[in-house]
């Protein structure tokens, strides 16, 4: 029999790939187990049609660490950001509003929907980023237990800061972690469609709408997002978003990490009060002294540690953790490029994001649909023709266009989503081509994934893309469950890394990390 | 020489004067000035028809904050509470009728619970009990100042971590999940039963102008819940209905050495050199004074009656930005009989004595929300939440005898109007009400003698409650925790000598009189 392994990393998507990375540099003995037969989770490329290739699930970055990017060397792993350019929201009047990523043409672009707004831009956008700098710290953070007063101790410095602050950033940020995204956007600016998009960022990942509170901190984790330095610029991977994935893959190889694909785990096996290793399909049983999950904590604890395993209290809280999947993704391949009826034609406005968000009221009628159990008539929905930008994900003359569509819940109140994902599917393309009049004829292939798609394929449990809302009850010490927000678990030996864990979704990284770092210092200490 | 006044309070609202007796007792020269004819703001008993006297904003009393009741005696000065044998009666119009008492062990057994309902219902309100314990100092006291703890705050803060290290570790968590969370999501951990779940998530959205699906609304439950231990709106009438109550608090300010001066009209807070030195009223008369306390709402006192050139921009902005917008309307009816109700027929308690409470109309969480949607887009939903008293059952000194005075509390009439305006859809309001009621009562619409309605416009206009909000501004994390917002918090703005007692200020609304006596307590401590 072979030496045993120290660390299983139960699921290779980006965020175990991390941990696996972390962990091996380390000099740990670390196994990837990977269900399906690529590593990345959510964030692979796949090729779905023939000779188009598709970012499947997330599609967009911004939000990597920057010092995972450094310390992994992801760039020699062959990682590459190219920016994307902007975000264009066509209007149901035949406008649109555009913002660049050149701050004074954006300038020009909203001055022309209104003279204050571009003024108020430019403010915004500083204290975004003043609020961004705050923020950013706590994402390296354990964070600390609230039951017990003498951690919280590790708030202080935080606290201290905020007093440091000026009183308008300290505005700011309360209203940041309280209000709704409309709310904060409104003590801002008038025009409506911009206020809209830009609110959109806010309800990614949740299913709560743009009026909802607690939306305005969604928008402030979707700002956090830094390429080369600058906060708040979205790009896309070289080769699809699976490129990402590869490189921390490479990166963990090259540490010495070893990442099985196709090995499904079935249990953790479980001795006394630790984790003893994983339990493959086929039965196979690999033993480890520590087991790292990067699945979300309902696959976890319900799925394959067991109720039998664990208090009834964090079973209890599993139960009830907000999974509630609420955005779908329409992929499609494209004959030629779509035309907006607002800009026909080609051009840069095409490179960027396309965000059909016109008003605050759309929106919130989007969301308010989802509530009662249907999906948008019409929704919102965020698009990327990534091969503009990369033309290696295509044929020649080809496109591959990526459409976010929010809001599809995965709770139907009628019917079911294998019955509906069809007229799902039309809703979306009803729906683009009120702005994209050609983009009927030209559509070779689409994909549609529903909610439950996401959950069936990719082991999203309800089809929720940050494995739980980020609803304020369940962020920093309260992510996943409270008394669990440390990355370990009641069972000496087992830890969580994905995304459900602190500070959450996107193509960040940090759960990974935290929770290799975690891990690290246990091992040191002799807890493991 | 002209007098001047030691403290001058604007408004004789019940925080108003409970503010003003406390500074008259500690020796200040105290004026309270009021711009209606007769004093208690939203605290009034008025005539809506001969011989027909009814609550016509506020209907029901409290819960006052105990020390309030204590410290000024109000029982001597002529206060009489009334307490319904039946805390709340919720009625869904398909002939249930479920009833809350204060006892909750006679609620599991009296109330028309399922056993395991009954069980849960006890359960919650042991938890409320034990979260309120740890809450409820923290009401009755200026919301700490983190920057510059006074020696007294900080033994008041460790006594609060004190009480919060005894709470059971499930109850620490949560007292901090709860709050952020949508009280719909927290009474449906609770209970199954629609009704009860409906009834105990209006007390988390009253007055303001969120769904129970929205976030945040989870605070506005257990804040409330900490004034008394329990989980639905509280039924403390006092005989001659609220306006006795503001009678008793202005004879208890007069006794204290106040003098209050009706019919007087505050035009503007005097400000020299950065300090509030008087102020003026209507005709010009000026009258000057040492500190002036606003017991208007924040966004009166600070855009309507000081010059906006004595303020910072970024401040007035910040007032700007204060959600003060209501959703709160009122109809109250003077009727001929009391309206049968078919639910109660075969009860053999009377119906006179289970109907003496407060009434829940509002039969499932997604009415509510659904009523709160339409007001999202400016819209009056045909189905509103409506909370019923009947005060004439326990107080016979309303209405002639055998006739009885309604009092219909609606929520969510939108502030702003997509269509229309209010004086021109008032009678459609009415109507609202009217056909809401029917299910319940049948028979109600031949009752009816006289019908007032009373729209948010009403409600601004004749109340001078901005916005029609009924509690000087919206709740909500940030508009509680700083209350009503940042460079404003604990009842001191940035203008020196000027306070503010309303219930725009900590800790909020309803006929508690904490905002006023809270205030008092730090004038006197700067003026010592």
């Amino acid at each position: 029999m072979s030496k045993p392994y120290d660390v299983v990393v139960i699921g290779g998507g980006h965020n175990g790939l991390v941990a696996a990375a972390y962990l091996a540099r380390a000099g740990r003995r670390v196994l990837v187990l990977e269900r399906r037969h690529v590593v990345g989770g959510a964030a692979v490329t796949e090729e779905v049609f023939p000779g188009f290739r598709f970012s499947v699930c997330s599609y967009v970055v911004s939000l990597l660490r920057p010092e995972i990017i450094r310390e992994l060397d992801l760039t020699r792993h062959g990682m590459e950001i190219l920016p994307l350019d902007g975000t264009f929201t066509p209007l149901p009047n035949g406008d649109y509003l555009w913002r660049h990523n050149d701050h004074h043409a954006t300038r020009r672009e909203i001055a022309r929907h209104c003279r204050l707004d571009a003024e108020a831009y430019e403010e915004y956008a500083m204290a975004m980023v003043e609020m961004a700098r705050f923020v950013k710290p706590i994402l390296g953070m354990v964070p600390p237990d609230p039951a017990r007063l003498f951690q919280l101790r590790e708030l202080l410095p935080v606290l201290r800061r905020f007093l440091r602050l000026p009183e308008a950033d300290q505005h700011n940020l309360v209203q940041l972690m309280t209000v709704s995204a409309v709310d904060f956007l409104d003590a801002w600016f008038e025009t409506d469609a911009l206020k809209a998009t830009m609110a959109a960022s806010g309800i990614i990942g949740t299913f709560l709408g743009v009026r909802s509170p607690g939306t305005a901190y969604v928008l402030l984790h979707h700002y956090m997002g830094e390429i080369d330095g600058v906060f708040r610029s979205w790009g896309l991977s070289r080769g699809g978003t699976g490129g990402i994935s590869e490189a921390i893959a490479a990166a963990a190889r090259a540490a010495g990490a070893e990442i099985r694909t196709e090995a499904t785990v079935q249990k953790v096996l479980v001795r006394g009060d630790r984790a003893t290793g994983v339990v493959l399909a086929g039965g196979q049983e690999i033993a480890a002294r520590a087991v790292c999950a990067s699945i979300d904590p309902r696959a976890l604890f319900l799925g394959l540690v067991g109720a039998e395993h664990l208090p009834d209290e964090l079973v209890e809280e599993v139960r009830r953790y907000k999974l509630r999947g609420s955005s779908g993704k329409v992929n499609l391949a494209l004959d030629t490029l779509p035309s907006l009826s607002c800009l026909p034609g080609p051009g840069p406005h095409l490179r960027g994001a396309i965000s059909i968000s016109p008003s605050v009221d759309y929106m919130e009628r989007a969301y308010d649909e989802a509530k009662y159990g249907r999906f948008s008539r019409r929704p919102y929905i965020d698009i990327v023709i990534p091969s503009l930008t990369d033309p290696s994900v295509a044929p020649p003359g080809k496109h591959v266009m990526s459409c976010f569509v929010q809001y599809a819940p995965y709770h139907l109140r009628e019917g079911n989503w294998d019955d509906l994902r069809e007229e799902f599917g039309d809703t979306v393309i009803e729906t683009l081509s009120e702005y994209m009049p050609n983009l009927r004829e030209i559509i070779l292939h689409r994909q549609v994934l529903t909610p439950l798609d996401l959950e069936r394929e990719f082991g999203l449990s309800e089809g929720n893309i940050f494995h739980g809302e980020l609803s304020l009850e369940q962020l920093f010490f309260l992510r996943p469950v409270p008394g669990w927000a440390q990355y370990r678990t009641p069972l000496r030996g087992l830890y969580m890394c994905g995304s459900a864990t602190h500070p959450g979704g996107g193509i960040m990284g940090a759960p990974g990390r935290n929770a290799a770092l975690c891990l690290l210092a246990d091992w040191k200490r002799g807890r493991i | 020489m002209a007098r001047v006044w030691d403290a001058v309070v604007i408004g004789a609202g019940h925080n108003g004067l409970v503010a003003a007796t406390c500074l008259a007792r500690a020796g200040l020269s105290t004026l309270v000035l009021e711009r209606r004819d007769g004093v208690g703001g939203a605290a009034v008993t008025e005539e809506i028809h001969p011989g027909f006297r009814c609550p016509t904003v506020a209907h029901a009393a409290g819960p006052l904050l105990p020390a309030v009741l204590r410290q000024l005696h109000l029982e001597r000065h002529g206060l009489a509470l009334l307490r319904p044998e039946v805390r709340l009666l919720a009625l869904d119009g398909s002939g249930r009728a479920l009833r809350v008492y204060d006892d909750p062990a006679r609620t599991a057994r009296a109330g028309g619970l399922g056993p395991r309902e009954a069980e849960r219902y006890v359960e919650l309100l042991t938890v409320l009990r034990r979260l309120g314990a740890v809450l409820r100092p923290l009401l009755g006291r200026p919301p700490p100042a983190v920057d510059r703890l006074a020696p007294g705050e900080l033994l008041g803060l460790l006594g609060v971590a004190r009480r919060y290290r005894c709470l059971p570790r499930r109850d620490r968590y949560r007292l901090l999940r709860w709050p952020p969370m949508p009280v719909a999501d927290l009474v449906r951990e609770w209970f199954d039963d629609a009704l009860l779940q409906a009834a105990v998530a209006a007390r988390g959205v009253w007055g303001g102008a969120l769904g129970p699906m929205a976030p945040g609304t989870g605070l506005g439950l257990l804040l409330q819940a900490a004034l008394d231990g329990q989980a639905t709106l509280p039924a403390a009438f006092v005989r001659g209905g609220p306006g006795a109550l503001s009678e008793a608090l202005r004879t208890a300010a007069q006794q204290a050495g106040a003098e209050v001066r009706t019919g007087a009209e505050v035009m503007r807070i005097a400000v020299l050199g950065g300090a509030a030195r008087g102020v003026v009223l209507r005709g010009g008369e000026e009258i000057a004074s040492r500190v002036v306390v606003s017991a208007c709402d924040p966004r009166r006192t600070f855009l309507g009656l000081i010059d906006p050139a004595e303020l910072d921009p970024a401040f007035v902005g910040r007032v700007q930005a204060y959600r003060c917008s209501g959703s709160a309307a009122k109809v109250n009816l003077a009727l001929a009989a009391l309206p049968a109700v078919p639910a109660l027929a075969g009860s053999a308690e009377g119906a006179a004595r289970l109907l003496s409470g407060r009434l829940h109309i509002g039969p499932d969480l997604e009415y509510l929300e659904r009523a709160a949607d339409a007001a999202k887009y400016g819209e009056m939903s045909p189905r509103p939440l409506l909370d019923v008293t009947i005060p004439s059952l326990l107080d016979d000194s309303l209405a002639p005898r055998g006739a009885h005075v309604m009092s219909v509390y609606l929520q969510w009439a939108p502030y702003r109007l997509r269509r229309g305006d209010w004086p021109s859809r008032r009678q459609e309001l009415g109507e609202i009400v009217l056909s809401a009621l029917q299910d319940c009562f049948p028979n109600l619409r031949s009752l009816v003698v006289a019908c007032q309605v009373l729209t948010p416009h009403d409600l601004e206009d004749t109340y001078a409650l901005t916005g029609g909000h009924p509690f000087h501004g919206e709740g909500g994390l940030d508009q509680f925790l700083f209350r009503p917002l940042l460079g404003a918090t604990r009842y001191r703005g940035p203008i020196a000598g000027l306070y503010l007692c309303s219930a725009g200020t900590h800790p909020g609304g309803g006929v508690t009189g904490a905002p006023g006596l809270n205030a008092s307590r730090e004038i006197l401590r700067d003026l010592r």
